[in-house]
């Protein structure tokens, strides 16, 4: 039995059919007009026991929508679902010992209480023993690294502390089911390293992972399997690399300059189908490139043997734009086609 | 039912916590709930200096009935605070991470708030409902002391009941503001009075529809043994059950069509 099974899921949202400004709002108290969308329309998805999936799409795609029908906040306008067996939103209860869900956005902690009391009344919730709770915050404080912020108040922790806490909230009772909303959002690249360290581990120890975010380093650090999204409906599913290498392949490298160049087509014919591109007034360029024609190694040194390089960093493309280009058809499909933009 | 009774007090007693991180709020609010009762009583008091009495109710008989409103009030206030911040969970998505934590989501909404100044109507309606007794000249049986006890115990879930039902009005009104719910208690609040006053409309609301008048009329009635039928005061703990009946009932149906907020 697959750990999450969803059939032919949706849910429609009714949302009030305004016109423009005050009389809009007026006009729709006497003459009510709604329109229906569905923001998860007709999903279907299975999920095995330690498969960590990454569940993304552009922003209204329905991704939380789906977290939220999967986690049993929401109860679907029709279809199925079963987690670990239990329809999440009949036996919230039971679903709840099940899973452990982070919204990115949100903290599940208790905002005037340390983070050490927040932990204790979750315990309490899910009836832990003190021996298993003990074993269980020992292992998370230390793979989080969280032990001096214990004692803080969640409203005085910083975003990334807060996350981490929040996830030890959510694993602490060491749910087969994790669910994370955007759990990297807005924090700094050490933070994010950590967090994905921590997140392979938990998927090397069997837990079943759904990620949802915007963030193609946390999926591919952590996930094996990719989900796309649009629209409510899923467009892909299936393994990581594949995606990338197909949708997400081209690169693009940033220098800034210490000079100012007389051309940049000198690089241009070293780097044969990348894009030169000039950047703020001639004092940076942009290099797009193909990392199956080029190695950035090889870019580099074509710039540097043409200009001076002060200081450089590599972009990666975001799933957004792996998303657009996918709708857009412009889908680089060989080494030799021309880079997207 | 015994866990959920332990784990309410372990959420109320976290929210004791928090909510002594800011001392100042908490006597404020205090201050506030004893004005706000006080003045009710001055002005009873003026009334009753021209008029000494009102359809067969002496002061002291009112004084009771007011007492007891700042008791049951005091207590849903202390315990139950959870239910006004409903509006504000609901239409601002804080109900997901309730709905994922393996307790009732609604003893978790009534957790979620400790009103201090429940103590301040505690402590005036205590002192007021022991002195109204004492005018009032009431012989202290077995019997009446057991109705006093029945009725003290059951008229705050009355309360609690209708707070609830009238707060879960948030999952269909989508302002994060309890404006709709405050109207149904500002209606609770002509039980301060004996109701026989009222026309028969005001009065079938007040005892059936929404029995705002079991947190402190019915009681009064059936404690002084005063009325036309002081044993209706019995049924306190039917209209206590049927309240919070009501509000679990209004609370699940308004969870299924919880739309949580952003995405």
């Amino acid at each position: 039995m697959a750990r999450i099974e969803a059939d032919d899921l949706r849910k429609v949202f009714r949302r009030p059919d305004k016109g423009p400004g005050l009389a809009g709002s007026l006009r729709h108290l006497v003459d009510r007009r709604y329109t229906e969308k569905a923001a998860v329309d007709g999903i279907s998805l299975r999920v095995e026991a330690g498969e960590a999936v990454a569940y993304v799409g552009p922003n209204g795609a329905g991704k939380s929508t789906t977290v939220k029908l999967l986690t049993g906040i929401l109860v679907p306008t029709s279809g199925e679902v079963r987690v670990n067996g239990i329809v999440p939103h009949r036996h919230r209860i039971e679903n709840a010992r099940n899973i452990g869900v982070v919204f990115g956005q949100r903290t599940s902690l208790w905002w005037d209480l340390p983070v050490r009391d927040s932990l204790e009344l979750l315990r309490d919730m899910h009836g832990l023993g003190a021996a298993e709770y003990r074993t269980n915050l020992d292992r998370l404080v230390e793979m989080l690294g969280i032990g001096d912020i214990l004692s803080s108040t969640a409203r005085r922790l910083s975003l990334g502390q807060r996350m981490r806490a929040d996830l030890a909230a959510a694993l602490l009772h060491d749910p087969p089911i994790v669910y994370l909303d955007e759990p990297t959002i807005g924090l700094d690249i050490e933070v994010k390293d950590r967090l994905r360290a921590f997140l392979r581990q938990v998927v090397a120890d069997g837990t079943t992972l759904l990620l949802t975010t915007h963030d193609l380093g946390d999926i591919e650090d952590v996930c094996s399997r990719l989900v796309i999204i649009d629209r409510g409906r899923i467009v892909h599913d299936g393994g990581l690399r594949q995606v990338i290498e197909t949708y997400a392949r081209e690169r693009v490298m940033h220098a800034d300059l210490a000079t100012r160049p007389a051309s940049l087509a000198g690089i241009a014919t070293r780097l044969a189908g990348a894009t030169v591109t000039e950047e703020r007034d001639g004092l940076a360029l942009a290099v797009a490139f193909d990392p199956l024609a080029h190695t950035a190694g090889d870019v580099l040194t074509a710039i540097q043997s043409e200009v001076d390089v002060v200081d450089l960093r590599i972009e990666e493309p975001a799933i957004e734009d792996v998303v657009r280009r996918m709708y857009a058809g412009q889908l680089a499909t060989g080494p030799d086609a021309p880079p997207a933009s | 039912m015994r866990r959920n009774i332990w784990l309410y007090r372990r959420c109320l007693g976290a929210q004791l916590r928090a909510t002594l991180e800011y001392e100042g709020d908490f006597w404020i609010m205090s201050v506030a709930a004893l004005l706000t009762q006080g003045m009710g009583i001055v002005f009873l008091w003026a009334i009753f200096r021209t008029i000494p009495q009102i359809n067969g109710w002496r002061f002291w008989d009112v004084v009771l009935i007011y007492s007891l409103v700042a008791l049951t009030e005091g207590i849903a206030v202390l315990l139950a605070q959870g239910a006004w911040s409903m509006a504000v969970t609901v239409n601002l998505g804080g109900l997901d991470t309730v709905l994922v934590r393996p307790f009732s989501p609604l003893l978790q909404v009534l957790s979620s708030q400790i009103g201090m100044n429940g103590l301040g109507n505690l402590a005036l309606g205590g002192s007021l409902f022991v002195a109204a007794l004492r005018h009032a000249g009431t012989s202290w049986t077995p019997a009446r002391i057991a109705t006093a006890a029945l009725v003290l115990a059951c008229a705050p879930l009355v309360k609690i009941g209708l707070n609830v039902l009238t707060n879960c009005s948030a999952f269909w009104l989508k302002t994060p503001w309890s404006m709709f719910p405050f109207a149904f208690h500002t209606l609770g609040e002509l039980a301060r009075y004996p109701i026989s006053i009222y026309g028969v409309v005001v009065r079938v609301i007040l005892s059936v529809v929404l029995p705002y008048a079991f947190m402190s009329y019915f009681p009064a009635t059936a404690v002084l043994s005063l009325g036309s039928a002081p044993w209706l005061g019995l049924l306190t703990p039917v209209a206590a059950a049927w309240c919070l009946v009501l509000g679990r009932w209004a609370f699940r149906r308004g969870l299924l069509r919880y739309e949580s907020a952003g995405n």
